[in-house]
This record gives structure tokens, C-alpha cells and sequence, in this order.
């Protein structure tokens, strides 16, 4: 039970736990990589802002920080050796067709960053990502324990995702590295990615099939592709499950439909 | 059978009103306000500048003329405010005394709609006045209370038992069907017996109202249709079968972030002149319902039984809260699906997919989500919390009267 006033949430101010949640792996990752990193994230941050300001003048409304947010997880996920001409390229696709092309934030259902990982992947296959430090994995960990203190990030995709990994866990075969399933990618990717609510489900059925279907995709994709816990099967299955969010979400309707016609029948 | 449940808003508001002093502040300017009664066509028998009697007929529903609308004090028609579609928007009466009609016992449905009783019932599904030869499946005595700061029923009704006892016999005798009286756990209101039946409810707002007790006791539909009435208005009830007049007054909670207070005033009151004789309270800035989901409005509203000052909210003290309460607003836009719309909303119904359904004025999905066992005020938690600014309960009124244009089978 919520102990004082629940808050009003409206962009700014989800926009605005998002941004704190993501400060500290931001800067961890900036001080681990170092100076490299400094480019990449002034990059990203003006043509965040340059995108939210040209729809701000094309729409004629009030600019939408959230491409901020966007562009810092795009930079923090995007592997170190990307050239700037690819930087540039997949991170306007994504701000442009993944968010602010739909609108006010909240009418698309996509992620932003999501949209540009994975148009980078697939456009450029012969970059290598890294999986990532385990002290950025740490930090994340704790700004998804703030989004989830907040209810921004909802609980039941993290339990369902964590569930459906540890179910899969003992089907995969034993040269596999369940190290990786730990790392900074898949944790960035569990909180700021999948758990994203724009992109996810919007029943509590549907959070449940919706976290459980990301964890079976990054299993399915890493085991298939590059390695578990690798940035393609992190961002495929994100983008994958977004996709079926709206399907999940019927499924919940047609069983509280079914449930509700029962109860008329009912008679005290 | 006690039914208990944690979804809602649970918001430290302020101190809750005790069951005394009370107060009776002098109210000489009252309210009949059109928006109480949605989709009511109002046939005026007054004009302005006529001297009314307490119980007098001011108006009629002009699609069923027995329902009449009763004056709440004596004195003079003042203003009749006329607005969109020259519907009926405010009939105000100013004066004093106590000039009362009498009305002859005969009849009790006749009685009832004669003495402007009849619109406290209302109807679930729509949310509107009964019919008069209607028969419900059920009829709902709301005795529960709804919000932090509202008065605790059990308390009000401690002396006036006897009226409510005389209104529930009423109810019985009024229909065949059952009567449930929703309370909280305690000693039951009114003895039990074989129509009358008692269900205790606990929970945060709005558990309290009247939607979520019939969801739980029986969910309504296209073919059964219950009725919910306030507890004080079967004390009123009863109080008219006993001295053959209207009980023109309500005791009603004034409170704000600092203070509360128990006030009887007249129904319809004017909010500026029950505060008048108060400290703490701004008679420009009152709601008329709580802080959480009060109408911004001059008088008390037909069902309301909380008036509260108007302040701006620093309920939440933490950090965190005043930090973001700092942002500037963001503009109107869509929804952002979080898990608070679930955790404020206690109903088996989704709220996303309805909220997404009223939105688009999509009136078959809308319907298919159950969107028939809603009325305004069960949706009040969601337009606060929605950051859309969409009203949807506005936008469930205009797709309940899509369904009922459609004709109800």
C-alpha cells in the first residue's frame, strides 16, 4: 500500500526518474571507457535535442525531453569501435521513427533507442559489441531498483523475465556462458529497454506474458546468434516483444472478458 | 460477508472530521443544479420571483413528468440559469423560514416521486434517475464511507437510527428484490432479515463508493439493473414517512489540509456561506466533493457530502515528490501505461484498454470491457492520475448514451 499521495505522473516527470535511474551507469560508463566516451554522448545529446526541436517547430508544440533519455541509452548500449557517420545515422532513425514521429510520447510503441540499436545492428552487422562492465551492470541494477520503487518500471515484467531465464537456464547446453546473462547489456536492456512502459504491455496478464516472452527471446537469440547476453538478442527481443505487446494485451482482454461473463451469473 | 480490498488511492488528506461540534452555519441561498441529474430534461413549474415552500415542486423530468425535483428551503426563486439547449443549469432559491409542504401518506412510490425523493435513487447501469414503475434487482444502500476526510457514517447514523430503520423498511417495501446495506465491519446498521442483507467493505477510496460494493455483489448488465442510494438520503426517506416532510438538510464534512469540521447545511447549499462563519477556510477556493476529486462549483452537489478548501497539494513531502513537483507540467498527450491506473482502480475491469476504448470512442469495445458497470465517479481516480487530461468521465457519459441511444435490449 502506497504510504503517501501517489504521484501524478505526466512526461516530464517520468521523463525525469528515467534520467536520474540512468545517471550512474551513464557516468560509470564514461569514467570506465574514458575519454572515447566523451564524443559519443555530445553526439548523442544534440541530436537528441536537435530532433525534439525540429518536431517542436514542425508540430508546433512544446519540446519532448524524453529524446534525451533516448540518445544516453542508445550511447551507453552502442558498441565502443561504432564510427560517428553510424552513430549519427541509426540514432536519428531511431529518435525520428521509433518516438517522435508518433506524436507525444506515450501514442508510439517503440522505444526509441531500441528502434536505433537495432536498425545499427542490422545496417552494420560487422561491428563487435562488448557485453559491458560489471560495475555498470551494478549501477543499473540500482536504477532499476529506483524505477521500480517509483512504479514506473513494472515489477512483473522484471519477476517474469527473471522467472522464464531461470526456467530456460537448465535446458541450454553446458559449453554455454551463464555469466553473460548477468551483464551490464542485459540489465540496461531489462530496465531502460524492455521495461520501457510506452513499449510494454498495458494489463497486469500482459506485463506477466509480455516479461516472460522478452526473457525466452534473449535466450532463443543469444543461443542462436552471437552469444547469450549479447547486444543483438537483447535489442531483437526487445524490439520483438514490443511488437507483440498489443497481442498480449488482447490475450488479457479475451480472459477478463471471459472471467467478467462469469461473474454476471453469478447471484449473492 | 466482508469483502476487503487494497486497490485505491490511499493520500493523507488531512485530520478526519470528528462527530463533534457540530455546526449549523446560516445558509440562505440554495441550489438546484442541472449537472446533478444527467440527461434529465427539466420541465420548470416555478418562475423566477415565486414563493416556494420546503418540498414544493420546482421541476419535472419532462420524458416522465411523475419525478418531480423539490425545493430544499422556503423562500423565493432568485435566479434560473439557463445553458446550452436552454437545459436547465441552475435553479437558485433565496430565503428563510421554514414553510414546508405536507404531503398526504398514500401511496409509497407516489409519495416518493410527489416529495422529489425519488431522484436519490440511481441507476446502475447509465447512472441515471429510475423509472418510476421500475423494479430493480437490487437496491444498494451506500453506508460506507467514501473518502479520507468524509464523515463516518456509523456516527451520523447513531442519532438518527430510527429514520434510517423507517427508510430501509421502505426500501423492502418499495420492490420485492433484495436489499443490501454496504457497511464497514461492526455491529450491522439494520437488523439482517430475509430481504435485507448486510455486506461489510473495507479499503482505501474509492472502495467506498457505491460501483466497486455492486461489482463485487452484483455486476450489472444490459439485463439486470440495481439501484444505489446515500445512506442519508434513506434517513430522509424516513423522516418524510414519519412527518410527512421533505428532511431538507445533510451533515457534511468541511475540511481542508489543517482543519475538518461537521456542518449540517440544507441540500444544494451555497459552499461561500457554510464557510462564512468558519476560520481556515477561503470561500473562493471550495470544492464541492474531496480534495482527491472534488468539482471546482458554487453549491453542494445533489450526492456530495464533503466540502473541502481548495489547496495546493503538498501531500507528498518527500525529496523525491517536491523535486519533480518542481518540473514544469508537460503538455496533454497520450497515456503512459504504468501499474498506478491497476492500483488505484478496484475493478475486475482494465483500465488501459477501457481508458484507451473511451478515448477513441470506440463504444463496442468500451462495452465489452465492461464499461456498463461504470459511472462518472468510478472513473474520477483514473482522470487524476491519467496524465492525458482526458475527463473520462465525461468521455464514459458520452459513450453510455451512444449504448442507450442505441436502444438497451
Amino acid at each position: 500500500m502506497m504510504k503517501s499521495a501517489p504521484l501524478h505522473w505526466d512526461a516530464h516527470r517520468m521523463s525525469a526518474a528515467t534520467f536520474v535511474a540512468l545517471l550512474l551507469p551513464v557516468i560509470a560508463t564514461v569514467i570506465l571507457r574514458g575519454p572515447e566516451m566523451f564524443a559519443p554522448v555530445a553526439i548523442g545529446l544534440s541530436l537528441g535535442l536537435l530532433w525534439s526541436f525540429v518536431f517542436s517547430v514542425l508540430r508546433k508544440s512544446t519540446v519532448q525531453w524524453h529524446s534525451l533519455i533516448s540518445a544516453l541509452i542508445f550511447v551507453v548500449l552502442l558498441p565502443v569501435a561504432t564510427p560517428v557517420w553510424q552513430l549519427v545515422i541509426s540514432l536519428s532513425f531511431g529518435l525520428v521513427f521509433g518516438d517522435l514521429i508518433f506524436g507525444v510520447r506515450g501514442r508510439g510503441f517503440l522505444n526509441a533507442a531500441v528502434v536505433g540499436l537495432a536498425f545499427l545492428l542490422f545496417s552494420f552487422p560487422a561491428i563487435e559489441p562488448d557485453s559491458g562492465a560489471p560495475q555498470v551492470a551494478i549501477v543499473a541494477g540500482l536504477g532499476g531498483a529506483l524505477l521500480l520503487a517509483y512504479g514506473v518500471l513494472s515489477w512483473r515484467i522484471v519477476a517474469a523475465f527473471g522467472l522464464c531465464i531461470a526456467v530456460l537456464v537448465p535446458f541450454l547446453p553446458a559449453s554455454a556462458d551463464l555469466q553473460n546473462l548477468q551483464s551490464a547489456t542485459v540489465i540496461l536492456g531489462l530496465v531502460f529497454l524492455i521495461g520501457d512502459p510506452v513499449a510494454g504491455a498495458s494489463t497486469h496478464l500482459g506485463r506477466w506474458l509480455y516479461g516472460a516472452l522478452a526473457g525466452a527471446l534473449v535466450i532463443l537469440l543469444g543461443q542462436a546468434g552471437v552469444g547469450l547476453g549479447s547486444l543483438s538478442s537483447v535489442v531483437f527481443a526487445a524490439l520483438l516483444v514490443s511488437i507483440f505487446a498489443p497481442l498480449l494485451d488482447q490475450i488479457a482482454v479475451y480472459a477478463n472478458v471471459r472471467r467478467r461473463a462469469k461473474r454476471q451469473r453469478y447471484e449473492p | 460477508m466482508h469483502y476487503d480490498t487494497r486497490r485505491g488511492i490511499e493520500a493523507p488528506l488531512g485530520p478526519t472530521p470528528q462527530g463533534a461540534p457540530l455546526k449549523t452555519p446560516a445558509v440562505k441561498t440554495v441550489a438546484l443544479l442541472g449537472d446533478d441529474y444527467p440527461n434529465v430534461v427539466f420541465d420548470l413549474r416555478v418562475k423566477e420571483g415565486d414563493a416556494v415552500r420546503a418540498g414544493q415542486t420546482l421541476c419535472v423530468d419532462r420524458r416522465r413528468p411523475e419525478i418531480c425535483f423539490a425545493a430544499a428551503a422556503s423562500g423565493h426563486v432568485s435566479q434560473i440559469k439557463l445553458g446550452p439547449r436552454r437545459r436547465l443549469e441552475m435553479l437558485e432559491i433565496t430565503g428563510a423560514g421554514d414553510d414546508a409542504v405536507n404531503f398526504a401518506k398514500g401511496d409509497l412510490r407516489k409519495l416518493l416521486l410527489k416529495a422529489g425523493a425519488w431522484p436519490s435513487f440511481r441507476t446502475r447501469p447509465f447512472g441515471l434517475i429510475p423509472d418510476p414503475t421500475a423494479t430493480p434487482a437490487a437496491i444498494f444502500v451506500t453506508t460506507t464511507k467514501s473518502t479520507p476526510q468524509a464523515l463516518d457514517p456509523h456516527v451520523v447514523l447513531t442519532t438518527e437510527t430510527v429514520d434510517f430503520e423507517r427508510g430501509v423498511a421502505a426500501l423492502l417495501q418499495l420492490t420485492t428484490c433484495p436489499v443490501f446495506v454496504c457497511q464497514r465491519k461492526g455491529a450491522p446498521l439494520s437488523p439482517p432479515r430475509d430481504r435485507l442483507k448486510i455486506a461489510t467493505f473495507s479499503g482505501p477510496y474509492p472502495s467506498g463508493n457505491a460501483g466497486p460494493q455492486i461489482h463485487r455483489l452484483m455486476p450489472v448488465s444490459r439485463q439486470r439493473m440495481v439501484w444505489d442510494i446515500g445512506y442519508q438520503d434513506v434517513v430522509a426517506i424516513g423522516h418524510l414517512l414519519a412527518t410527512a416532510q421533505i428532511k431538507t438538510t445533510r451533515s457534511v464534512s468541511v475540511s481542508g489540509a489543517k482543519m475538518a469540521e461537521v456542518a449540517i447545511v440544507p441540500l444544494g447549499a451555497k459552499l461561500s456561506e457554510v464557510v462564512g462563519g468558519m476560520d481556515h477556510f477561503d470561500p473562493d477556493n471550495l470544492l464541492s466533493g474531496s480534495r482527491l476529486t472534488g468539482q471546482k462549483c458554487d453549491y453542494l452537489a445533489r450526492r456530495d457530502l464533503q466540502i473541502s478548501a481548495l489547496e495546493t497539494d503538498s501531500a507528498g513531502g518527500s525529496f523525491w515528490h517536491r523535486i519533480l513537483d518542481a518540473l514544469p507540467a508537460a503538455p496533454t498527450g497520450a497515456t503512459l501505461p504504468t501499474e498506478a491506473f491497476e492500483r488505484a482502480f478496484p475493478f475486475a475491469i482494465l483500465p488501459v484498454p477501457l481508458m484507451r476504448a473511451l478515448a477513441v470512442g470506440d463504444v463496442e469495445t468500451a462495452e465489452r470491457l465492461g464499461c456498463l458497470e461504470l459511472i462518472e465517479e468510478d472513473m474520477a481516480p483514473l482522470t487524476r492520475l491519467c496524465p492525458s487530461g482526458c475527463d473520462y468521465g465525461q468521455l464514459l457519459r458520452h459513450t453510455l448514451n451512444l449504448i442507450l441511444s442505441e436502444g438497451v435490449a
